[in-house]
């Protein structure tokens, strides 16, 4: 397979970044797409070229196929890079991609057809002897059919829409009187989110650890895992901070786990970048969620552990090189990422889109920020509430820990909320300084990490606040003109002035 | 001169009387307790504040009447006023949740739900408008229980930031 010489990176924000920054290193030229709402972001300026693509809602930019493979064929691309979320699972689109002589940097389509649907992909992993939550393998037809199962396995259980991902249309079930209510709500949150109503059951593990597997594969079937990521600091389901190693995965369970990620991805044929996402219960049995067949948002801390550059290992598969490695890298160190949120979680994390006033980014050691936004953007309300992952290195969890919280003291966004006490308090946490936290630990602490504010620093806010006010105000006086009684000359009236200058 | 100040959160706001001396000096007093404060304006608008031989990095940021207040990493949510403007403002119910009560856009995006009609009796907390901002539905709730006597809010519509929306009297 020839060389790739020019990628269409057809996402935004940090994550198409990323990817322009390696092509950059690989000498490969990069060419941008963008919305009405994008002219003036970071990734447009990044590219050596950049194509506009239509309105700011994604459907009507991002997401229409044909207008990134005109993109792609008006600047000469030769291969696409999808980046995470958008177009990145969407096994039509790497068929349009193929149709059209371009390489999309990616899983097959026939690998993303295997895993997109939860359903079709729990009975592929039965299939090949991978553990799976217990549940059902086909979308259940009837509330009564899901009522018979449920009694058979047990409540709780998870209804959860099939053609779903990002947590989205998912419902917990306790009680059986509440069954029917959730049954019907958990459908049409499917139907409005995915455009499918089709649900399936699953049983719902108490306490689990949310750990996934990093696979990778090249064209010729080798397939190795790169170890775990530990995710379970979730809100909604979506992650908020993420690690490795895992704090609860021994050596032995690693080689498991990662022994069992390597079975589900050749069960699909998989080629490049892909991460197997599993449950791990209290009793450290593990079962199988789901496969995300594209580059994670997490991979920086695969990256700063094993020193590998993924998007550049994607493009070396894509353009048909062998896997070098023929084993998982052994994890060197620690490495945590958190996600800066434009939101403000004192205000049940209501998203705070508007312009950056003022931007200082952490620095130092082994410090990493991954960022679409720089100072004077305007943050849009179109698209979600991430404005950049930052991630660190340290030799171990504790000092990984303490570099984190080093890191976002010195993270100062001015303009906009974001999440970054919140962050702050999550890792200041007892909980999660343990190390033993599950899925449910950001619910459970909820008040704990909202309430964590010091009386003493709140004291001395005040104290600052009416300060500001105070010298805003003197400021405000001094620059009213004299004539209306401000206090332009010291308070006095141009008339006593007047009078004045005559003696 | 005395101000008020009202913590997020707080339903009261509290009393507190800054006395400049001079030379960025400053005597300040807040629930019994006065304070020396040396509060030294820098560019940016950054306040490097000094209180007992404590040093205090201050970053600020406003949002409509609200002051953002950033000190060594944690947020404040303050709001300030003067007697002058503590008057006006209580005759627009803006800082106390007794009175008329006007919800605002939180931030700039799109009335996808418009939950009540002008003369409906609401309770504290009810819904009243939803607005969606980076791909996040975000329920407006009423700050008291009353009625709704003023309706701005369209749906379907754009807002922009602190645009009015409903009243609640």
């Amino acid at each position: 397979m020839p060389k790739i010489r020019k990628v269409l990176v057809a996402n935004r924000g940090e994550i198409a970044i990323r990817v322009m920054r390696t092509c950059k290193e690989l000498g490969i030229a990069t060419v941008a797409v963008y919305s009405e709402a994008d002219r003036s972001a970071l990734h447009v300026r990044t590219a050596d070229q950049a194509i506009f693509v239509g309105p700011p809602p994604s459907r009507e930019s991002y997401l229409v196929q044909q207008r990134i493979l005109d993109a792609a064929k008006q600047a000469g691309a030769d291969a696409i890079h999808p980046g995470y979320g958008f177009l990145s699972e969407n096994a039509s689109f790497v068929r349009a991609c193929d149709a059209a002589g371009l390489t999309f940097i990616g899983p097959p389509a026939s690998a993303m057809d295997s895993m997109g649907e939860k359903t079709r992909a729990r009975a592929n992993m039965i299939k090949a002897g991978v553990p799976v939550v217990p549940g059902t393998t086909e979308p259940v037809a009837s509330v009564e059919e899901a009522r018979a199962y449920v009694e058979k396995i047990g409540l709780p259980v998870m209804l959860k829409a099939a053609g779903g991902g990002g947590g989205k249309g998912m419902r917990k079930v306790e009680r059986m009187e509440d069954f029917e209510s959730s049954w019907r709500s958990a459908k049409s949150a499917a139907l409005n989110a995915f455009g499918n109503d089709a649900v399936y059951i699953e049983k719902y593990l108490e306490k689990p650890h949310h750990v996934e597997i990093q696979v990778f594969a090249d064209q010729y079937g080798n397939t190795i895992h790169l170890n775990e990521r530990e995710c379970s600091a979730q809100r909604r389901h979506q992650k908020v901070v993420e690690e490795t190693p895992s704090p609860i995965l021994s050596p032995e369970l690693r080689a498991k786990m990662g022994e069992v990620a390597v079975k589900a991805a050749k069960a699909v044929n998989y080629v490049g970048a892909g991460t197997v996402e599993f449950l791990v219960d209290v009793h450290r049995n593990f079962y199988f969620l789901e496969m995300n067949t594209r580059l994670q948002v997490e991979h920086p801390v695969t990256e700063w552990v094993t020193g590998l550059d993924l998007v550049a290992m994607q493009i070396r598969a894509a353009e048909g090189e062998k896997l070098g490695l023929t084993e998982a890298p052994r994890p060197n160190g620690h490495s945590i990422e958190v996600r800066v949120y434009a939101e403000d979680p004192s205000r049940n994390f209501m998203p705070s889109p508007g312009k950056i006033t003022y931007l200082r980014v952490p620095g130092g050691p082994n410090v990493r920020d991954d960022s679409g936004v720089f100072p004077g953007y305007t943050v849009p309300n179109v698209y979600d509430p991430m404005i950049s992952k930052l991630s660190v290195w340290a030799p171990t969890r504790r000092e990984a820990i303490a570099r984190t919280q080093r890191a976002l003291s010195e993270y100062v966004v001015k303009g906009i909320t974001t999440n970054i006490r919140y962050l702050r308090a999550i890792l200041a946490n007892p909980e999660f300084i343990e190390g033993d936290y599950d899925t449910s630990f950001l619910t459970r602490q909820h008040d704990a990490l909202l309430g964590a504010e010091d009386p003493k620093l709140s004291e001395m806010a005040l104290l600052a606040s009416v300060v500001h006010t105070y010298q805003k105000d003197q400021k405000r006086l001094k620059t009213l003109p004299a004539a209306t009684g401000g206090q332009g000359n010291g308070g006095v009236s141009p008339w006593k002035l007047a009078l004045r200058t005559r003696r | 001169m005395r101000y008020f100040a009202k913590q997020q959160g707080q339903k009261e706001a509290a009393p507190v009387d800054l006395e400049p001396l001079g030379n960025d000096q400053y005597k300040i007093t807040v629930n019994g307790t006065t304070y020396q404060v040396d509060a030294l304006e820098l560019e940016h608008g950054t306040l490097s504040m000094l209180v007992d031989g404590e040093s205090y990095n201050v970053e600020f940021e406003e949002n409509g009447d609200e002051l953002g207040v950033l000190l060594r990493g944690q947020v404040n949510r303050i709001d300030v006023a003067d007697e002058r403007r503590l008057r006006l403002r209580a005759a627009n119910a803006a800082f106390s949740v007794e009175g008329k009560q006007l919800v605002t856009a939180p931030m700039p995006g799109k009335v996808v739900k418009v939950l009540v009609k002008v003369g409906d009796e609401v309770k504290e907390g009810q819904g009243l408008v939803v607005v969606e901002a980076m791909k996040m539905e975000n329920e407006l709730k009423s700050p008291k229980a009353g009625k709704v006597t003023e309706l701005f809010a369209k749906e379907g519509t754009a807002v922009e930031n602190n645009a009015k929306l409903v009243v609640v009297e």
